[in-house]
C-alpha cells in the first residue's frame, strides 16, 4: 500500500493531486553551538540519526508490512511524533494490524499508540528508549513568526531507501486552505511521512505530510504548534483513549466546526441568467466556472455552471477520505428543445448523486431521499422548486451523514437553474440548517 | 352399418374402415375385417355383434393383452358400444360407430377473424411504433440523429415480430390454426400498455411525488407479459382454462419474486436505488407546494430512519 495517497482532499487546486506523504527528521540539537555561518546539511544531519525512526505497520498475524513512514523522538523517555496516516490501520483494527520501529542503527521494537490529532494527521507513539537524544520544537515556529525563505531541512527514509535529509524553504502557510499546513519547497517522497523539517539550527518547523502531485518540489508540513499541542495532551492524560472511538469524536468535532465557519461566513448572492443562488465567501473554497458555448457540435441548449469546492478532504483512513463541501450552479436556458427534451435533460443534470468518500458497504448506511416541490405562493421572487435531499449515516460515526441536496426551478418550462449542496460528514442539524439556507438563497428576478 | 376407426395418439382418426353388416373381427390376422399393425394385438382380439337386444357389443377374443376403455386400467371381456370413448387394444386407439351415430352440431367460422380486421391491426401497430418515436423524440436533448429513432423501432418490430411468430407456430401445431392476427393484436396491446404504465408512472413520480409506480415497474411489465402470455394461451383453446391461469400466475409470481430478491441484493451492495429521479415540465405538477418549513419537517424524520439503518448495521456487524 502506498502511504503516500493519504492527504487526497484539502487542499483546493484545479488538478486533483494526490498528496505524496513525507516525513523528515531534523539533526541539530539545542546544544549545537550557533557558528558564525549558517551550518549547512551535513551539519543538520550529523546528529539526527539516533532521533530519527521508521515506523511500519505490520499485519499481526504474518508479520509482513503493509506500508511505512517516519518518525521523531520529541522526548528522553520515548515519545515520537509521527503522521496519523502512518498509524492509521493501528487506530482503526488495532487486532489486525501492529507497528513496529526501526532506528537508524538498526535496532527495532514494538510501538505503543498514545494519542492522535486526525484534523491535523498527528500521532504520538512511545517507544521502549530511554535517555534518548530528542527533537525540540522551534519557538518561532510555535509562535508562527519563521520568517518566509527560512531555510528548511525535512528528513526521513523516502521509499525505504534509507534516511535522508533534503533541502528547503519555508513558504509561509497555504492561502485559502481551512487547515493550517506549512507550504514546503523541497522535494517529499512517500515514507518520509512523519518525519521532522528542521531549522538550520535543528529546531521542529514542521512535520512532513504530503505533497502536491502535478506540482513541482510543492510539499506540505504540518505546523509544530500542533505536535508540541499534542504532546502536551497526551502527558497531561495518563490513560490511552479508546482510539478508535476518539477519532470519531474528532472528525464530529472538526467537522461540527467546519460547518459553523461556514454558517458564519455566511451565503453570498450569485447572479446566473435571470436566479440568484447561495455561494459561500468563505476563502477555502476553489470555485471554477463553467459553460457549453463553445462546445462543437452547438448544443440544443446553453448552460453555464459554476461550482466551488471546499477541499477539507480529512483522511481517516486509506480507503475513506471526507469532509468535503461542493456547492454548485447550473443555469439552463433551451435554445432549441422543447419543454419536455429540457426537463428530461434537468432530470440528468440533478440526479442526486450522493458521492461517499469510502467505499459503501464499509461505511455507509442506505441511502434515503425525500422529494417534493417547495416554494410559496406569496414571494414573486420565490421561484417554486423541485427539491430533493439525499442522505445516508455513518456506520462508525454517530451523528455524522453525507448529504446532498439539489433544487431545480419550476417556474419557467424553458429555462432553469440548477443548484446543488454537497456535504460530506455534517451533522444533521448543521445539514438541515446550511440547507435551508441555500434554498432561501434561490431567487429569480423578473 | 358400422365404423371401425382407429385413432392416433392424439385421438385424430387415422384410418376408418366401413363394415357392411352388423358383425366384425378386428385383429391383425388378415381373415379379420379391420387388420390392426399393432405387435401388442392379437391375431383375434376383438368381435364386434349386435346382442339380442340389437346394442353393439364388442367382445374380447381371450387377447394376452386384453382390452381396455381409454384412459382405463380395468380390463374388459365384453362391453355395450356407444360410440363415445375409445377403446384400446395393445398400443392402438379403436372408435366403434354405427350408421346412426349423432355428429356434433356445425360450428362457426372463428369470429374473430370477422371483428379482427387487418385494417385494426394495422392501426395498432402505427400507434405503437408513433408511440415510440414520440418517446424517443421528447428524450432526445442531444443531436437528432436517426438511428435513435430507427434502433428501438427495428428491435420491438423484430422482438414483437418473432413473439407473435412463435405463438402463431404453436397455435398452428397444437390448435390448426396459426391465429396469426389475433396473436399480434395481443402483443401490440400488451406493448402499448406496458409504454402507457410507463408514461403514467413517471407522471405519478414527478407530478404526485409518488414514486411507488417507478419503483414497481418491473412487476407491472411481469403481470402485463403474463397476461399477454394468458391470451396468446387461450387464443389455442379455451380448454383447460383454469389450469393455464394457474401456470401462468404461478410462473409470474416466481419472476417477480426473483426479480424482487434480486433488486434488494443489488441494493444492498450499492445502498441506492437504481432508478433514476425524473423530471418532467412543471406544468405537470399536480400536488400543492409544499412550504419550506413542512419541506424540512419532512426531511428532519429522515433523520430517524438513518439512525435505524445504522443501528442495525452496527447490530449486524461482527462485535469487534
Amino acid at each position: 500500500m502506498d502511504c503516500g495517497d493519504v492527504l487526497a482532499a484539502w487542499f483546493a487546486i484545479l488538478m486533483r493531486g494526490l498528496w505524496l506523504l513525507v516525513s523528515v527528521a531534523i539533526g541539530c540539537a539545542a546544544a549545537y553551538a550557533a557558528p558564525a555561518q549558517i551550518p549547512g546539511a551535513e551539519a543538520v544531519y550529523a546528529t539526527a540519526p539516533p532521533r530519527l525512526l521508521q515506523i511500519r505497520t505490520l499485519v499481526a498475524g504474518a508479520g509482513q508490512q503493509t506500508s511505512y513512514g517516519s518518525a521523531f523522538l520529541v522526548s528522553a523517555d520515548g515519545l515520537a511524533i509521527t503522521n496519523y496516516h502512518v498509524v492509521s490501520q493501528v487506530v482503526l483494527e488495532p487486532k489486525t494490524y501492529r507497528l513496529e520501529y526501526t532506528a537508524a542503527d538498526g535496532t527495532h521494537g514494538e510501538v505503543h499508540l498514545l494519542g492522535v490529532d486526525l484534523p491535523d494527521d498527528l500521532a504520538i507513539v512511545r517507544i521502549d528508549k530511554h535517555d534518548a537524544p530528542f527533537f525540540t520544537f522551534d519557538p518561532a515556529a510555535i509562535h508562527g513568526d519563521v520568517p518566509k525563505g527560512e531555510r528548511l531541512y525535512a528528513m526521513g527514509n523516502p521509499l525505504e531507501l534509507g534516511f535522508t535529509i533534503v533541502e528547503g524553504t519555508y513558504n509561509g502557510l497555504v492561502e485559502h486552505s481551512y487547515i493550517d499546513r506549512i507550504h514546503f519547497t523541497g522535494a517529499l517522497n512517500p515514507g518520509m511521512s512523519g518525519g521532522p523539517a528542521v531549522t538550520p539550527d535543528g529546531a521542529v518547523v514542521g512535520i512532513n505530510v504530503a505533497t502536491r502531485r502535478g506540482g513541482q518540489l510543492v510539499s506540505f508540513l504540518v505546523p509544530a504548534r500542533f505536535a508540541e499541542a499534542l504532546l502536551r495532551r497526551v502527558r497531561e492524560v495518563k490513560e490511552t483513549p479508546d482510539l478508535r472511538a476518539e477519532i470519531g469524536r474528532q472528525i464530529a468535532a472538526t467537522r461540527k466546526s467546519l460547518y459553523r465557519s461556514l454558517r458564519e461566513q455566511g451565503f453570498r448572492s450569485v447572479a446566473l441568467g435571470p436566479y440568484r443562488g447561495a455561494e459561500t465567501d468563505a476563502p477555502w473554497f476553489n470555485c471554477w466556472a463553467q459553460t457549453n458555448a463553445g462546445v462543437a457540435p452547438k448544443p440544443r441548449f446553453a448552460m453555464n455552471s459554476t461550482s466551488c469546492n471546499s477541499e477539507t478532504s480529512l483522511f481517516v483512513a486509506s480507503d475513506l477520505n471526507t469532509g468535503n463541501i461542493q456547492i454548485s450552479h447550473s443555469y439552463v436556458s433551451s435554445t432549441e428543445l422543447n419543454e419536455f427534451q429540457f426537463a428530461t435533460y434537468l432530470a440528468q443534470l440533478s440526479q442526486p448523486r450522493l458521492v461517499g468518500g469510502g467505499p459503501y458497504r464499509k461505511w455507509y448506511t442506505p441511502e434515503r431521499c425525500r422529494e417534493d416541490f417547495v416554494g410559496s405562493a406569496s414571494a414573486p421572487d420565490r421561484p417554486s422548486l423541485r427539491v430533493l435531499w439525499c442522505a445516508q449515516a455513518y456506520r462508525e460515526f454517530d451523528d455524522l451523514y453525507d448529504v446532498v441536496l439539489v433544487a431545480v426551478t419550476q417556474d419557467n418550462g424553458s429555462e432553469a437553474l440548477v443548484s446543488r449542496l454537497s456535504m460530506q460528514a455534517v451533522g444533521y442539524d448543521d445539514a438541515m440548517d446550511i440547507g435551508r439556507r441555500f434554498l432561501d438563497a434561490v431567487r429569480v428576478g423578473k | 352399418m358400422i365404423w371401425v376407426e382407429i385413432l392416433s395418439r392424439h385421438r385424430d382418426v387415422v384410418s376408418r374402415v366401413r363394415i357392411a353388416g352388423d358383425e366384425a373381427t378386428i385383429g391383425r390376422g388378415y381373415d379379420n375385417d379391420v387388420i390392426v399393425d399393432d405387435p401388442y394385438v392379437a391375431a383375434h382380439h376383438l368381435l364386434i355383434l349386435r346382442d339380442e337386444a340389437g346394442q353393439l357389443v364388442a367382445k374380447d377374443l381371450g387377447s394376452v393383452n386384453g382390452t381396455f376403455l381409454d384412459g382405463s386400467k380395468s380390463r374388459i371381456t365384453q362391453l355395450a358400444i356407444d360410440g363415445g370413448k375409445p377403446l384400446r387394444i395393445g398400443q392402438t386407439l379403436l372408435r366403434i360407430r354405427t350408421g346412426d351415430y349423432a355428429v356434433e352440431s356445425e360450428r362457426k367460422v372463428l369470429a374473430e377473424r370477422g371483428t379482427l380486421s387487418t385494417v385494426m391491426v394495422a392501426a395498432m401497430t402505427v400507434i405503437v411504433l408513433a408511440f415510440i418515436v414520440l418517446r424517443v423524440w421528447l428524450a432526445q436533448t442531444g443531436e437528432p440523429r436517426l438511428s435513435h429513432y430507427m434502433t428501438p423501432l427495428l428491435t420491438m418490430t423484430g422482438v414483437v415480430l418473432v413473439w407473435v411468430g412463435i405463438w402463431a407456430l404453436v397455435s398452428r401445431l397444437l390448435a390448426g390454426r396459426s391465429q396469426f392476427l389475433h396473436n399480434l393484436m395481443i402483443a401490440l396491446v400488451a406493448v402499448l400498455v406496458s409504454l402507457l404504465y410507463n408514461e403514467l408512472a413517471k407522471y405519478s413520480a414527478f407530478g404526485l411525488t409518488w414514486r411507488v409506480p417507478v419503483d414497481y415497474e418491473y412487476a407491472a411489465t411481469w403481470l402485463v407479459l403474463a397476461a399477454a402470455c394468458f391470451l396468446h394461451l387461450r387464443a389455442i383453446s379455451a380448454r383447460g382454462i383454469w389450469l393455464k391461469g394457474t401456470i401462468v400466475g404461478a410462473l409470474t409470481v416466481l419472476a417477480i419474486g426473483v426479480q424482487t430478491l434480486q433488486r434488494s441484493e443489488a441494493f444492498s451492495d450499492l445502498g441506492r436505488r437504481t432508478t433514476a429521479r425524473l423530471l418532467l415540465p412543471p406544468a405537470f405538477r399536480t400536488v400543492p407546494l409544499r412550504t419550506p418549513d413542512a419541506f424540512f419537517a419532512n426531511v428532519a424524520g429522515l433523520k430517524a430512519s438513518l439512525d435505524a439503518d445504522r443501528r442495525q448495521v452496527k447490530h449486524s456487524e461482527r462485535p469487534r
